[in-house]
């Protein structure tokens, strides 16, 4: 639990903003998804986003870094405002990793071609820098053997870490996860939070939607709670979960702990 | 899942691990009382089945070995069966676009390694089978005494050797494929140069006839060609031992694309190339575009250019279409739309030094290539014969059918990229297109494109009629290579788009690298299917009156004053040469679809 006071009573106030949302809502034809969120992410913060299914969170995240379109508010990354500029998305989410539930990784190309691909072609780095950074990620997330096996011959853990060094490898600013470790039979959960907690120690800026209440309550600088594609409360964990002022949230908790 | 490693790690060729266990066999009595004879309802149906099989070979056996048969007539016109009127004394040109092909699948067999190990049983058990239909066919066939005689020689002896290995060899022997099949072809080989079966030619338009072995045209050159796919095998070895096995790959891939164009264009048909027009026009024109277009590359890979890059690449584009406006060599217009294209391309290539060389010389390669192919098509041919192409026969079939395979595929892949776009022109075109082609029955395309596309060309140009009908091959089986590509597209997860997206990749990169590569492993079934229906199709050329191999065995040589009716002979033989190089499609398709593992996961 040490990590976990150190993490949480970090003092943030003078960085810089890394991730601006003013008014951001979004509807799916006549159905409202997102209903005006704003949120201010700082340098170095971690933000565990919380909230019931078909609250949005998805839908959130997944707006920053422009995989949805959102058509209301603005939303700011590292100063550069996401409009449909093709070749600011495609600036926006070389400086965004993702990590999804479903691994998603490529099927046909080897861990290390999967990780070497986007730094080669998107970054432009020359192809032996690539490999031994990818070889020194895989190390870092704890695979280093298992470079040359193709993503079906891994575990879900595995494969998951192999998202995460993926999403690393183009060096980014921000790393969104959404819902990294639904997906993984009860034993490999803890390999993945692992290297998550590793990152966000490292002082990577992370928004990670999950229902890992223990990860939350060790990580998160803050805990935003959706529902309805709203933001209904924002706190720090100790707030959170000893203290919570909205109903809504305390029936989540109840529902949840 | 280890299948999938096997697309790119050479596994050692003695490695007899992957062989799927052995099945422990029944014997012979317990098999058939298991699953022939289990009841009485299935006793009666194995008889009936039996009987009405011995019924039909022997049919066929009877039609086949009558000594009414004219097969003389298809000895006789072997050469024009394979290669049309292709002129004789030129003939030796024919058998190197042969050699071309069987170094290619040598060094390729080589390269990749292919072949692997089977059970010495399960051979020895093929073994038995042929023995056995060959003593068969000596009892159903209408032989005289000593004919049959000879069958059941060679069916027992073969019996006997596979007896004999049997019980001399340990039940998990295993052989080499590759060494068995090199065993079967120089056994066929061999016996060209021993057994007498018989020669039998054209000479001046007389037939003539005699005893003994084949012509030492034939045997010869097809002795050379077993030497060569050997020698050319274990040059392939050597060459992966020695390098890296990524560029030998890569070589040899392009050069199969290339083959077609090189054996026909240079090979067969010979181009007379004018020296003194190369050294005033094309020399010129290549270095304009190779240096020019080449700085211009050069400048629009650098990764720093941004926004400038787009519109010149856009002006690039521009201007070639206007090319288009004015009167010019046909040549200048096709350089100038390739260079917009790789003008366009270029930020998606650029990176250091290096790279932007790389794809700097890639284009010169790309000018040379392409300027070395127009002016070869654009000379006269030393070749020529009095047929309206230069070759027919098998020779048309293949060469129609290879080029329609390496056109259609890229623009069927484009066509179904089209049609799953998100931009509506090219959807709308790319539907239209495949659906008006869907509805027309090919014989119509087929008729429009010999008799009256040549009169919508404008005026300065011709083109021939086998290239009128190619291009209407291509753009048919084009609209059907698009389905089935579009049902590997579809079979792609959304999360595989959204992966890429979410590393910054571009639209092509994204397409290039992640959607096609997974895509076309799912296609690969129904596009093989495709090559072999295109393949087989080529027959129809034969109802607009070209020299395919259907029309020489229908119309040709039963037209001749010594063959008359021997029609049914002639298409006996065209069916079998058809269905041996569909069947061998098929399993090149069945081995490459396991190497990929497609189906599997
Ligand atoms: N492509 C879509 N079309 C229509 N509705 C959608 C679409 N994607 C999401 N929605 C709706 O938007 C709402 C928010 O979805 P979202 O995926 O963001 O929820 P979530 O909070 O991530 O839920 P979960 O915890 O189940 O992942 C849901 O009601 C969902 O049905
Ligand atoms: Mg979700």
């Amino acid at each position: 639990m040490s990590d976990a006071a150190s993490a949480s009573v970090r003092d943030l106030s003078g960085a810089t903003n890394m991730i601006e949302c003013e008014g951001v809502s979004k509807w799916y034809g006549d159905f409202q998804a997102l209903n005006s969120v704003s949120a201010t992410i700082k340098e170095q913060e971690v933000v565990v986003v919380l909230g019931p299914s078909g609250s949005g969170k998805s839908t959130w995240i997944r707006c920053i870094n422009k995989l949805e379109h959102h058509q209301e508010g603005r939303i700011v990354v590292d100063g550069v405002e996401l409009t449909n500029d093709l070749r600011n998305i495609e600036k926006i989410r070389s400086e965004v990793g993702m990590v999804f539930q479903q691994f998603n990784l490529f099927p046909h190309l080897t861990v290390l071609d999967n990780i070497t691909l986007a730094p080669i072609w998107v970054r432009k780095k020359p192809r032996g820098e690539a490999e031994s950074a990818a070889r020194a990620l895989l190390d870092r997330v704890g695979i280093p053997e298992q470079a040359d096996k193709y993503p079906g011959q891994l575990s879900g853990g595995q494969q998951q870490r192999v998202a995460i060094a993926r999403a690393l490898a183009m060096e980014p600013r921000v790393m969104l996860f959404d819902e990294p470790t639904s997906a993984l039979d009860p034993e490999m959960i803890k390999e993945v939070l692992d290297v998550m907690k590793g990152l966000a120690r490292s002082g990577m800026t992370m928004i990670v939607v999950t229902h890992e209440m223990g990860f939350a309550r060790e990580v998160a600088d803050r805990i935003i709670f959706m529902e309805d594609g709203m933001i209904v409360e924002v706190g720090t964990p100790e707030h959170f979960f000893t203290n919570p002022t909205e109903d809504r949230t305390k029936l989540f908790l109840s529902q949840i702990l | 899942m280890t299948d999938q490693q096997t697309t790119d790690v050479a596994e050692p060729e003695e490695e007899t691990s992957n062989l799927p266990p052995k099945v422990p066999r029944l014997p012979p009595g317990e098999w058939m009382k298991k699953n022939l004879f289990s009841s009485v309802g299935n006793s009666i149906l194995t008889v009936v089945f039996v009987l009405v099989i011995l019924a039909i070979t022997r049919g066929l056996l009877g039609f086949a070995f009558s000594p009414e048969r004219r097969w003389d007539a298809t000895a006789t016109n072997m050469r024009l069966l394979f290669a049309g009127a292709y002129p004789q004394n030129q003939f030796v040109r024919m058998w190197v676009s042969l050699g071309i092909v069987v170094a290619l699948g040598g060094l390729s067999t080589g390269v990749w390694r292919a072949g692997g190990r089977m059970y010495l049983t399960s051979l020895l058990l093929k073994g038995y089978g042929v023995g056995g239909a060959v003593v068969l066919v000596g009892i159903l066939a209408p032989f005289s005494g000593s004919a049959r005689l000879s069958y059941f020689l060679v069916g027992g002896l073969l019996i006997a050797a596979s007896f004999a290995v049997q019980s001399a060899t340990d039940e998990d022997t295993t052989v080499g494929t590759l060494a068995v099949g090199l065993v079967g072809v120089s056994i066929a080989v061999g016996s060209f140069w021993v057994i007498p079966y018989g020669h039998h030619a054209f000479i001046d338009g007389a037939q003539v006839v005699s005893d003994g072995t084949v012509a030492a045209t034939t045997k010869g050159p097809l002795t050379v060609m077993v030497i060569l796919a050997v020698l050319t095998y274990f040059l392939g070895r050597e060459i992966a031992d020695r390098v890296d096995a990524g560029w030998p790959r890569k070589v040899l891939s392009l050069s199969w694309l290339a083959s077609p164009v090189v054996i026909v264009f240079f090979v067969l048909r010979d181009p007379d190339f004018d020296y003194g027009h190369i050294a005033t026009t094309e020399v010129p024109i290549f270095l304009a575009y190779a240096v020019g277009g080449g700085l211009l590359l050069f400048a629009l890979a650098s990764p720093r250019i941004g926004e400038v890059g787009r519109i010149i690449a856009a002006v690039t584009l521009i201007a070639a279409a206007a090319t288009f406006l004015t009167p010019m060599l046909q040549v200048i217009r096709i350089l100038a739309l390739m260079l917009a294209v790789f003008a366009l391309a270029a930020p998606t290539f650029s990176g250091n030094r290096a790279a932007r060389l790389r794809y700097v010389t890639v284009w010169a390669g790309v000018v040379l290539g392409l300027l070395w192919l127009i002016t070869a098509i654009n000379s006269p041919a030393t070749v020529e014969s009095n047929s309206s192409f230069f070759t027919g026969g098998l020779a048309l079939t293949l060469i129609v059918a290879s080029f329609t395979m390496i056109l259609s595929f890229p623009l069927g892949v484009i066509l179904a990229l089209a049609r799953t776009s998100n931009m509506p022109l090219f959807r709308v075109m790319s539907t239209t297109y495949i659906e008006f082609v869907r509805g027309v029955p090919f014989i119509t395309i087929l008729i429009f494109f010999s008799v009256l596309f040549p009169l919508f060309l404008p005026e300065n140009m011709e083109v021939t009629e086998i290239a009128a009908v190619t291009i209407g091959f291509t753009l048919f089986s084009a609209a059907y290579m698009a389905e089935n590509v579009r049902g590997g597209l579809q079979s792609i997860r959304r999360g595989q788009y959204e992966a890429a997206e979410a590393l910054g990749m571009t639209t092509a990169q994204k397409t290039v690298f992640i959607i096609l590569p997974q895509a076309l492993r799912v296609s690969i079934p129904p596009l093989v299917g495709q090559t072999i229906g295109t393949y087989k199709e080529t027959s129809l050329l034969a109802i607009i009156g070209l020299f395919d191999l259907l029309f020489v065995a229908r119309s040709l040589i039963p037209n001749q004053t010594s063959f008359i009716g021997s029609v049914r002979e002639q298409l006996l033989f065209a069916s079998v040469i058809y269905w041996m190089g569909a069947y061998a499609m098929s399993r090149a398709s069945q081995n490459l679809e396991r190497k990929l593992g497609v189906g599997e996961r």
